[in-house]
């Protein structure tokens, strides 16, 4: 979240027509120079960015450092290629240009695409470092495209004239499969001295990076991020089933002391039609115990399946049920499900918990002893209404 | 001015301009970052002898300080070792942000060649009209004593006085004569 001032030196000389880069040098550039923009402005509000060219007639300044998105994106449409890339004369615009930015509290940084051969001096590239390290002025360096000999060092002796504590930083891009943006979401340029980078800049790296590696569930976030999160979803919700019906198995084998009917018999109520009054009572309970058991067990449980079928009170139940299990998932196996159902202890323990319900209440009483005789049945119910998990939360 | 005369000026009615500086806008161009800053201004650090401010890329150090109120400058102290003290120092009252490449753009309000007896904590007094109401000063600290690539500066000490308190002085002098 650094406050900064950042002028991009963008390379639109003849080298940029190859096509080693898809679809074009240029146009890979463009998109870096797009994506830039934007992880900047979105870490900081307050952050600007300009943009120049390094090439064509003669260094040009195309955009004065602003923090308006749509005038950065525009300046780079209809932008010519020829001429040779003065990298000198470019970098010292720049340094002009930050000078005379208008929130001096700014930090200044200078990104610089190198793509095509370095013409100057070691050097003067040397010297111009120094000047920018006098000024605090931080460089980043980007170099791709033309490798002849001596660019890489030249570049090299230019970051380390400039570099003060690793807060200038040069990367190599070869060309490649992968797009020129993609390759440098990942690299300190994005990610900002170590900070962390902003929310945008990570999580774009995270997609490149799944894209690079082949995606985890064959699904790109990047095109269907929809399904990717659905995909990713459910294996967690796999994964937390599996842990719930071992604890569930840890859970029962524990819970054989009262003998409570009215507990089970209130959680398969639930698990049941139920539009009596004392089910609406039992829901508020349930309602109650979800909130105060576990608040948060079904956040991470999301149904991906959109199952609308699914009545209220067979949520709640369900929910409830969740909330009773520590682990908050609901048990694919149906069987675990219902011998939990029976046992009293688990709903003596909740009912217990709740603070308006009072067991001795006579209409409490009277459900759940007709709620017990219904408890056979009520399992294969649950059977049904299982898969249709809901958070109710 | 003798050297006594001017101790005596600072005693009399200036205080270390220490507890006007406003930390949030204090600036360094050209410092090391091992060796910056505070450890020449701030109490404490720059009575270490072993901590400097040094400069990085070159010699020249870029100092700008502002105050947090009016104050009018009456003379500096300057601390460094006899090699690589500074030498040359510009003062500049009231210009907020200068660079390296402005400093020559406009004259200073004032300028002292350091003695070595400067560098072991005689203070040098300024030209006290053209301090009379500074809300910001830049030092600009030209080369230092030996030629050498890095100036090293133990100790930069502001004396002066607020203009409310001067006022306040003002008055009372009046009244005993």
């Amino acid at each position: 979240m650094v406050l900064e001032a950042t002028m991009i030196c963008i390379d639109n000389s003849e080298w940029m027509r190859n096509g080693d880069y898809g679809p074009s040098r240029f146009q890979a550039q463009a998109d870096a120079v797009n994506l830039i923009c934007g992880a900047k402005t979105q870490s900081n509000p307050e952050n600007t960015v300009g943009v120049l060219t390094m090439a064509g007639k003669g260094v040009r300044v195309l955009v004065t450092p602003t923090s308006d998105l749509g005038k950065i994106l525009a300046c780079m449409h209809g932008l010519e290629i020829g001429g040779e890339m003065n990298l000198a004369a470019g970098i010292q615009v720049a340094q002009l240009a930050l000078k005379h930015r208008q929130n001096k509290k700014q930090q200044q940084r200078i990104i610089v695409f190198a793509g095509s051969p370095v013409k100057h001096e070691k050097k003067t590239l040397e010297m111009i470092g120094k000047k920018l390290k006098k000024n605090s002025v931080t460089l980043d360096i980007v170099n791709f495209g033309e490798d002849d000999e001596g660019k890489t060092e030249k570049l090299e002796a230019l970051l380390a004239a400039v570099n003060n504590n690793d807060t200038s930083h040069i990367v190599h891009i070869p060309a490649g499969p992968n797009a020129l943006s993609d390759v440098l979401l990942s690299t300190p340029i994005f990610t900002g001295d170590g900070e962390g980078g902003s929310g945008f800049a990570a999580s774009a790296a995270a997609a490149a990076a799944g894209g690079i590696s082949g995606f985890e569930f064959g699904v790109d976030p990047n095109l269907d991020p929809e399904l990717a999160l659905a995909l990713r979803v459910s294996m967690e919700e796999e994964r937390a089933r599996q842990e719930a019906a071992a604890k569930k198995a840890a859970e029962e084998s524990s819970k054989q002391e009262k003998g409570g009917e009215e507990q089970d018999a209130t959680m398969t109520e639930r698990a049941s039609e139920g539009a009596s009054e004392a089910d609406n009572k039992k829901n508020e309970f349930l309602a109650l115990a979800m909130s105060m058991d576990e608040p948060a067990s079904s956040q991470d449980l999301q149904d991906t399946e959109m199952s609308d079928a699914a009545a209220e009170d067979p949520e709640l139940a369900l929910a409830l049920q969740l909330s009773v299990q520590d682990s908050a998932k609901d048990s694919s196996s149906q069987a675990d499900m219902s011998k939990l159902l029976a046992d009293q202890s688990f709903v003596s323990s909740i009912l217990a918990s709740l603070p308006g319900v009072d067991p001795n209440n006579p209409s409490v009483k009277e459900v759940l002893a007709s709620m017990q005789s219904q408890s056979e049945p009520q399992q294969k119910q649950d059977e049904d209404k299982a898969p249709k998990e809901e958070d109710k939360k | 001015m003798s050297a006594a005369e001017s101790a005596t000026a600072i005693h009399r009615n200036q205080v270390d301009l220490l507890d006007f500086i406003d930390w949030s806008g204090v600036e360094c161009l050209n410092q090391s970052s091992s060796h910056p800053l505070p450890n020449a201004l701030k109490q404490g650090y720059r009575e270490d002898e072993g901590l400097n401010l040094e400069s990085d890329a070159d010699e020249q150090l870029l100092i700008y300080i502002p105050f947090t109120q009016v104050i009018k400058l009456h003379s500096i102290v300057v601390m460094g070792s006899e090699e690589d003290g500074p030498k040359t120092v510009k003062l500049f009252a009231n210009r907020e942000h200068m660079g390296f490449s402005n400093v020559s753009d406009f004259p200073p309000s004032d300028t002292a060649v350091l003695s070595q007896d400067n560098l072991k904590g005689k203070p040098v007094v300024v030209k006290y009209v053209k301090f009379q109401n500074v809300r910001s000063l830049t030092i600009f600290i030209e080369d230092n004593q030996s030629g050498s690539e890095i100036t090293k500066v133990q100790k930069i000490a502001l004396y002066g006085s607020t203009v409310e308190t001067a006022d306040m002085k003002g008055l009372k002098k009046i009244e005993d004569h």
